[in-house]
């Protein structure tokens, strides 16, 4: 199966960090693709964008950002869906993408990806705001599935539920992170296999994989290490349901040399066709 | 349970992440209301392992910290001046003045220089403000738009008698700074990772901070060079700059041969970015 819209497996990509510039334009390393982190690019008119022109002609690139606050509910910042716009039409990026989440109210950015209580206010809400989005940006958005830390009292429906109905109203596609959905089953208890079987599979257009921090009585979204073979796990049982889909391996904590990261995330091509490991998952998040 | 309306929610939850003391004290304040420290668990739900309001605290640890990170980025000098207990104390200051209102994390430190100057219980804050103008500087020349510097063919192009009415612009990523303190050669011992550090004691000193192919440079001046610069970079012709310079410098007057190993200083350095020939005046 394919996505809905038809956009491309890019393949396996890194992100891009400034650490690696140099490397990048020095090797060309065979890399797949790069995903960008789209705000470290809209303000700046020095190396940062020279790189990324660079990176952009000899690589296919999509972009992420961690700043549209989709969830929020102080008004959309339309002269940031324009500068992104730009960026994105600049860059020839495959598609642009963010987190469902909430960064700040009242004008001002925590810089955090705060939770949003899965309720039927929140979605009618956030579906319009994709609409209105995916129309200043000319192209679908694509929203990530977020690590939390919280759980409201007062949600109504599940994650994976909200998630796959907001797409669905909102004609989106998603980022299935396997690590956040890894960390968020650990925090709140949930079966992750069940997430997985619960995200409509025609929608996902890119994976993210990554490593955290478990710091026994909660889990954190650190990406500072090697991803677990349960997070491997949770993208083949994913991978079966989506079939081949661009893949993200994020390293941004301590990030070692670009070989390392690139090496990380071409295990994906390894665990994708892998057997099954029964019990793995389920025992790690129950180790709480 | 008390199901708030989503700006509801989300208007308590910001006032508690960013709350600078205690998660308690978060919860304690006017801002928790509607959902005060006694009936967090009707917004939020413990974990197995952590009660509400442990959770929510994960979120507030990690503001602090996030934004350290960011300040300490663009303030790697200042940071260390302080110590890490001085700058974390100086941060939560000033994000409580100076929150983030935009979505880069790059622009959170404008307001720092002017906000150390007074900074309630800061050691030499005007020291502080000094180095501070320099970072900032340096990572506004970081972003500045990329403008090409003055090329040979310009400068040939200028007819030897017309240098005297030549109007010298910089390019956009130049900045011109003069300071009380030696807060230039302080950076740099630490980013030399050298310990003896000159001491924060009055000096005047005088800095151009510019950037030539996506490199950035720091260049010491000498007040005189200095004011000429400042003068060209007012936009005054170079005769007219001179002229002031002389007037000004006194005994400190730069002599020709200055005068060479400065332009070609600048010039090749990539410090201006155009030349047009004024009016006679």
């Amino acid at each position: 199966m394919s996505n809905r819209w038809g956009l491309p497996d890019l393949g396996i990509g890194v992100g891009l960090r400034t650490v690696h510039f140099g490397h990048i334009l020095a090797n060309r390393p065979p890399v797949d693709w790069f995903e960008v982190l789209s705000e470290n690019f809209l303000d700046t008119g020095g190396r940062p964008l020279h790189v990324l022109d660079q990176v952009a002609e000899r690589y296919p690139v999509a972009l992420h950002g961690v700043s549209m606050s989709i969830g929020s509910t102080d008004p959309l910042d339309l002269g940031y869906l324009d500068k992104l716009k730009a960026l994105a039409d600049r860059t020839r990026a495959h598609w642009v993408s963010d987190h469902l989440c909430w960064t700040g109210v009242l004008g001002r950015n925590t810089h955090d990806l705060l939770p949003m209580p899965y309720t039927e206010e929140a979605l009618r809400h956030t579906a319009g705001r994709v609409r209105e989005v995916s129309e200043r940006l000319e192209r679908p958005l694509v929203l990530e599935n977020p690590s939390s830390y919280v759980q409201f009292a007062g949600s109504t429906m599940s994650e994976w539920e909200f998630l796959s109905r907001l797409a669905e109203q909102a004609d989106c596609g998603l980022l299935l992170d396997v690590n956040n959905v890894f960390v968020s089953a650990f925090n709140h208890g949930f079966d992750p296999l069940e997430y997985i079987a619960g995200i409509p599979a025609d929608r996902v257009v890119q994976y993210h994989v990554a490593g955290h921090t478990n710091k026994g009585t909660h889990i954190l979204d650190t990406h500072s290490d090697h991803a677990l073979p349960e997070v491997w796990e949770l993208y083949r049982r994913a991978w079966a349901r989506t079939g081949p889909t661009a893949t993200l391996y994020e390293w941004d904590e301590d990030i070692p040399e670009f070989e390392v990261v690139h090496a990380e995330a071409r295990k994906a091509l390894e665990h994708r066709d892998t057997p099954a490991r029964s019990g793995t998952i389920s025992a790690a998040v129950a180790a709480r | 349970m008390t199901l708030l309306p989503l700006d509801r929610v989300q208007r308590w939850m910001h006032d508690v992440v960013v709350h600078p003391g205690t998660v308690a004290e978060a919860l304690a304040s006017p801002a928790a209301v509607p959902a005060p420290a006694e009936r967090i668990e009707d917004v939020l739900l413990p974990s197995a392992t952590l009660t509400a309001a442990e959770r929510i605290g994960i979120y507030h640890a990690m503001y602090p910290l996030r934004m350290g990170e960011a300040l300490s980025s663009d303030y790697p000098a200042l940071h260390h001046f302080l110590g890490d207990a001085g700058f974390a104390e100086l941060v939560r200051a000033y994000v409580q003045a100076h929150p983030s209102r935009g979505y880069t994390l790059n622009r959170l430190g404008d307001h720092l220089p002017g906000f150390v100057k007074t900074a309630p219980g800061l050691r030499r804050p005007d020291f502080c403000h000094d180095l501070a103008r320099l970072e900032l500087a340096i990572t506004e020349v970081f972003d500045a738009p990329e403008t090409a510097p003055l090329s040979e063919a310009a400068i040939a192009s200028v007819p030897p008698d017309d240098w005297e009415r030549a109007v010298l612009t910089p390019v956009a990523a130049f900045r011109l700074l003069s300071f009380r303190y030696p807060v230039n050669a302080y950076l740099q011992t630490v980013k030399d990772d050298n310990h003896d550090h000159p001491k924060a004691r009055l000096k005047d000193t005088w800095v151009a901070v510019y950037r030539r192919d996506y490199a950035g440079y720091r260049l010491e001046l000498s007040r005189t060079a200095h004011d000429l610069l400042a003068e060209l970079v007012a936009g005054r012709s170079l005769g007219e700059a001179l002229a002031r310079a002389a007037r000004t410098g006194g005994r400190r007057a730069p002599s020709e041969h200055e005068l060479f190993r400065w332009f070609r200083e600048w010039v090749s350095g990539g410090v201006f970015g155009g030349v047009t020939i004024g009016s006679d005046r």
